[in-house]
């Protein structure tokens, strides 16, 4: 699964970026739109948010037209939209479930939304899933109400940190993995935050469904790199 | 209140996941202690013991003569120590860190006088203090950088976007992802639940004072109550208390930078717009897409996009009434309070100032006034003598290269 910023460097490229990884196999495109201080992304991510934002000026509507063509030309990518919640919030959440429906998007991840909250029960009862991010502290109780309303994806943070950091798996996310297969098999469960080898990939696939990675690829973009990281990424 | 930490639809608890451990940990110690008498004996002695609270309560007979109208009183909390209110939300904050078992602090900072209180204190309670502030604020700051690290605290310049207190609480909130298990000691009453209401526990004994101070001094209650509102922790200690008294009339000031176009204020009641940013819902000021937009006010203090979401509901019920005054008018109140009063006093106060200013022609004699002086000038040093005396300031910089 990977992820990148939807503007950066600027619309055309991002989508051009989709499309790479699309025909690179990746199962599971996770793409973000820009907000103006990603309150738990590391400086790659809010980088690229930031020049979105500042240079390319780009608006949860430029992220939605670039989303549709995306989806008229790969009808069956799964597609994970991620962003923060303020940017939606003054969209409209309503409406912005709407778009998602119509996009054929089923999650999104929105790390500053608590999925028991209010604004999160305004989503839910749309037809989207929100996509709960998880680290190895959280409570077996807390889990198991999440479980208990139905999340059928989870985003574990490898470790305590934010993204971009250097790679550590927590060892106490085996016990969560465990814990959320037990309640639902069909859950799947993704890892995500500081990914940045092939070893790694294999070490969090050996745990989880998919490897999420994010600033690996981003920075690699910054750097005219993309392609070769890519390939040595391929597992 | 309502549950959860809303205020009306304000507030809440809108974090990362990997935080709610640790703010419901921080929520339910809180709880606890409000009503502990244990902690809150400690609490009431620690503030006598170095604030050397209550703090005065001062007549401005000066000013209020030459203005013609109301009498104008102030609430020193200048006279603490640290120079500022803050230090009682950290005092208060850092208890609680030690009964939870904490051993590290993290705070951010715009003026620097809440990292310079939360170091004070950090280092009397033998905790470790990590702070974040701007790198703007850090720069114009520089005083208080050096009194945090003299009192052993690390001091963190974030370089990162607009480098001022908005890019400080961003820092504070990563380092604490990444250390759930330490204490994020938030310096105003915004943030996530517990903070707005936490904050204004630890502040109300503000305007606890006022009321018998004013009794005491006039026989009477406040007409009218000022603060200036950067998060809003001086504002909520000096309202709390009047709340539910009607007749006293309490009014936030906001900055009004250098105008009110985007960009160039931090008037975020009167200007921003409903949003839910930093943990917590309430005013933000935003571009119209959902993004948060820059802030500017010659005070480090008030230089900030949000509000408490405690004055947002109090705003919206009509409770508080918001008004702004601009870096001149801030500056100019600093200046007459110097000369006709004797007290020097912090830029950020002093827009509560320059209000009282213009609202005390228009009452009559019997009226009282209060305005909050949230804090005293000393750290604006290099701020106002550029402003005042820059030959001054440029000849004594060449001294000391010299
Ligand atoms: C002296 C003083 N007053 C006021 C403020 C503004 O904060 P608040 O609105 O939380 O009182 C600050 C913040 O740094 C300050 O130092």
């Amino acid at each position: 699964m990977s992820h990148l910023v939807l503007g950066y460097p600027t619309l055309q490229e991002s989508i051009a970026t989709a499309e790479q990884y699309i025909a690179a196999g990746y199962e599971i495109l996770e793409l973000q739109i820009p907000f103006s201080h990603p309150t738990a992304d590391g400086p790659v991510i809010t980088q690229a948010c930031r020049d979105a934002v500042e240079k390319g000026n780009i608006t949860v509507e430029d992220c939605l037209g670039a989303l549709a063509g995306i989806r008229e030309k790969y009808p069956d990518q799964e597609i994970i939209v991620m962003t923060y919640l303020n940017r939606i919030f003054a969209f409209g959440l309503e409406r912005f479930c709407l778009e998602m429906e119509a996009l054929g998007i089923q999650h999104i991840i929105v790390p500053d939304l608590p999925v028991d909250s209010p604004q999160a029960h305004t989503i839910l009862a749309q037809k989207v899933q929100l996509v709960p991010v998880l680290a190895a502290n959280v409570h077996p109780e807390r889990l198991d109400k999440l479980l208990g309303m139905g999340f059928d994806f989870f985003y574990l943070m490898s470790d305590f940190k934010i993204t971009g950091s250097t790679f550590s798996l927590h060892p106490r996310l085996q016990e969560v993995i465990e814990r959320i297969k037990t309640a639902n098999p069909l859950a799947r469960v993704g890892i995500g935050f500081g990914i940045s080898t092939a070893e790694q990939v294999r070490l969090v696939t050996t745990h989880a469904d998919y490897a999420i990675i994010g600033s690996t690829l981003i920075k690699a973009k910054m750097e005219g790199r993309l392609a070769e990281v890519m390939a040595d990424l391929a597992v | 209140m309502n549950g959860g930490g809303y205020f009306g639809r304000y507030g809440g608890c809108y974090v990362p996941e990997v935080l709610i451990p640790a703010l419901e940990q921080m929520a339910q110690g809180f709880e606890e202690i409000k009503s502990d008498p244990v902690f809150l004996e400690e609490f009431y002695t620690t503030l006598r013991e170095i604030n050397g609270r209550p703090t005065a309560f001062t007549p401005l007979p000066r000013i209020s003569e030459k203005l013609g109208g109301a009498r104008l009183f102030m609430k020193n909390e200048g006279l603490n120590h640290t120079g500022a209110h803050k230090i009682n939300h950290c005092i208060g904050q850092a208890l609680l860190a030690k009964r939870l078992g904490k051993k590290r602090i993290i705070a951010e900072t715009g003026a620097g006088q809440h990292g310079y209180a939360s170091a004070a204190v950090c280092a009397r309670l033998g905790l470790d203090c990590t702070v974040y502030m701007g790198r703007k604020d850090y720069e114009r700051q520089r005083p208080n950088v050096y009194w945090m690290e003299l009192l052993g605290a690390k001091v963190v310049a974030v370089d990162d976007g607009s480098q001022t207190l908005n890019d400080a609480v961003i820092a504070a909130f990563k380092d604490w992802v990444a250390n759930p298990e330490s204490f994020y000691l938030l310096g105003s009453a915004v943030g996530p639940h517990p903070f707005p209401a936490m904050n204004t526990f630890f502040q109300k004994i503000v305007g606890e004072e006022i009321r018998e101070q004013c009794l005491t001094e006039t026989g009477k209650l406040p007409d009218y109550c000022l603060a200036c509102v950067g998060g809003g922790s001086n504002a909520m200690g000096i309202f709390y208390d009047f709340l539910d008294e009607q007749s006293v009339q309490l009014i936030g000031v906001e900055a009004g930078g250098r105008g009110m176009q985007p960009g160039e204020h931090a008037s975020k009641v009167q200007r921003g717009v409903e949003g839910i940013f930093e943990g917590y819902h309430s005013y933000f000021l935003q571009d119209g897409t959902g993004n948060i937009a820059g802030t500017h006010s010659v005070s480090a203090g008030l230089d900030y996009c949000g509000v408490s979401p405690i004055l947002a509901y109090l705003a919206d019920e009509k409770r508080i009434q918001f008004e702004s005054a601009s870096d001149e008018e801030a500056l100019a109140a600093v200046q007459m309070v110097a000369r006709e009063e004797g007290f020097i006093l912090a830029l950020e106060s002093a827009h509560a100032f320059a209000h009282a200013f213009k609202l005390a022609p228009q009452c009559s004699p019997d009226e009282v006034i209060v305005i909050n002086a949230s804090g005293r000038g000393e750290k604006d040093l290099f701020i106002t003598m550029r402003h005042f005396q820059e030959e001054s300031l440029l000849t004594y910089a060449q001294y000391l290269l010299k």
